[in-house]
């Protein structure tokens, strides 16, 4: 390893916990009559999202580092070729196997302007026909607002070509292709495999691109798409439809698409999407009326109507309310689109410090406690470390 | 019975993330996987009362504290975290730990 003896324990810890744990599975996972292969692969992927959290330094196997090495200069290869279709050639093939993907990022030395993010099949890469795939990224391509323009294609493994396109504001965000998906879904395994690479995807590549990058796609509907069709192919190809649209509408866009990143329900986000342009779509999309007990929006059965006249000073009243709520509840949506942007900015400062550990004293004095704690794990500002003893103060 | 604490770390999380993904594969079952993670509990516990040794020292405010199903939350503004080697400061900490004895 590069680091110094006297560095971080963390590296060693880790992987002699892994190490320690794998062995130990080894019979656990015999007695099952689980092949040891995917122990081996429980264990790379295991190492694989330890070295993408960037908590820990260092890697682990020599194979590991050989297998980067080559991944790395394969991918400097291809971006000093550029040659966007024989990349989509080589992913097609690579999905007709349905094998496992790896999520190889290169390092950022990437060549400006254009930079080409593959994620790679860890095992082989085969060159491919040019028939299919070419003309489904030609008509994704047409398809695009014309104010917009490719930028980059992010290619993953099982062929989906997602395009970060550059709005004419300069913010940049991923459209994911529903017709390549429908296209490449008999070939592709379950669509749950797709969730956790696409989300590896582009947790990264927020981070490496130095432009605010928004995202359309939701993991969760994608799995949804695979297994039903119906509700994640629909939102998307709402959001592309959209972006096909309103080619002017690139801001709105820009915020749909931070809702999108904040956990909002499904089926709040066609509402976001919807209104803020109020097309068409809307309508069918609008949240289910509010029961109304009294008033001209009666849903209950009707009474008489000198009740129903003594009412309708009331009604104005409530329907004011009502409609104050509902403004309300329309507006909470897009105010927690604000809200979203706040996290974001506490998302670059990576993730909530959480110590873990156990304790051997905790006192407190009025307002004054104190911690006697062990074995402890921390995470702090991204980085992990580990501490056998902690004592601490604080003030309440 | 080890501890279960350990399962929210950046080693847990990433070892039940991958976990998660060969079960959606189905290459392993979920009461393999849950084997699995009982194995890294106790892996986990030995290695960090065995093999680790340093110290640490921490000084902050507390901002609230919370003691549910055994387990306490304290939620710390403004803390340093001093190690003999280096300091860390960080806005906010979450420090969990369960109440099952000490020592």
């Amino acid at each position: 390893m590069a680091s110094s003896a006297n560095s971080n324990p963390v590296p060693k810890l880790y992987k002699s916990v892994i190490e320690d744990v794998i062995n130990e599975v080894r019979e656990l996972f015999l007695d099952e009559g689980v092949d040891e292969q995917v122990l081996l692969e429980l264990k790379t992927l295991w190492e694989n999202k330890l070295l993408q959290s960037k908590a820990v330094e260092g890697f682990h196997t020599e194979e590991q580092a050989a297998l980067q090495a080559a991944q790395q200069q394969q991918q400097q290869q291809q971006q000093q070729q550029q040659q966007q279709v024989q990349q989509v050639q080589q992913v097609q093939q690579v999905t007709q196997q349905a094998q496992t993907q790896q999520v190889i990022l290169p390092p950022q030395q990437q060549q400006a302007p254009q930079q080409q993010v593959i994620v790679q099949d860890s095992k082989i890469l085969q060159h491919m026909s040019a028939t299919g795939m070419s003309a489904a990224a030609t008509a994704a391509t047409l398809a695009l607002p014309t104010g917009v323009t490719p930028y980059q294609q992010l290619i993953t493994s099982q062929g989906q070509i997602l395009q970060v396109v550059r709005a004419p504001n300069g913010a940049q965000y991923i459209i994911q292709q529903p017709q390549q998906q429908i296209l490449l879904q008999q070939q592709m395994q379950p669509g749950g495999v797709q969730a956790p690479v696409i989300q590896q995807v582009l947790a990264p590549l927020q981070g490496g691109l130095p432009q605010q990058t928004g995202v359309i796609i939701q993991p969760q509907q994608i799995v949804l798409a695979s297994g039903n069709k119906v509700q994640g192919n629909t939102q998307v190809m709402q959001a592309a439809a959209m972006a096909a649209q309103a080619g002017q509408a690139a801001t709105a866009q820009v915020q749909q698409v931070q809702q999108a990143q904040g956990a909002a329900a499904p089926q709040a986000q066609p509402q976001q999407q919807a209104q803020p342009q109020g097309q068409p779509q809307t309508q069918a999309q609008q949240p289910p009326m509010m029961l109304q007990v009294d008033g001209t929006g009666d849903t209950s059965s009707e009474e008489d109507e000198d009740e129903e006249e003594e009412y309708d000073e009331d009604d104005d009243e409530e329907k004011d309310k009502d409609g104050g709520e509902d403004g309300q509840v329309e507006e909470e949506p897009l105010n927690s689109g604000d809200d979203v942007s706040d996290e974001e900015d506490q998302e670059l400062f990576d993730t909530e410090n959480v110590v873990v550990c156990q304790y051997d004293k905790i006192h407190r004095s009025k307002n004054k406690w104190k911690f006697h704690l062990k074995d402890g794990i921390m995470n702090l500002n991204g980085r992990d470390y580990v501490f056998s003893k902690a004592i601490g103060d604080a003030e309440w | 019975m080890a501890y279960q604490l350990y399962r929210n770390t950046t080693l847990g999380n990433s070892l039940q993330e991958s976990l998660d993904e060969l079960i959606q594969t189905q290459q392993i079952t979920p009461q393999l996987a849950l084997q699995v993670l009982l194995q890294f509990d106790k892996a986990i516990n030995t290695a960090l009362a065995n093999r680790v040794r340093n110290r640490v020292n921490f000084r902050g405010s507390l901002n609230t504290y919370r003691f549910c199903d055994n387990v306490w939350t304290f939620v710390l503004n403004d803390v340093e975290f001093r190690e003999v080697t280096e300091l860390v400061k960080v806005d906010k900490v979450k420090i969990v730990f369960s109440n099952h004895g000490n020592t």
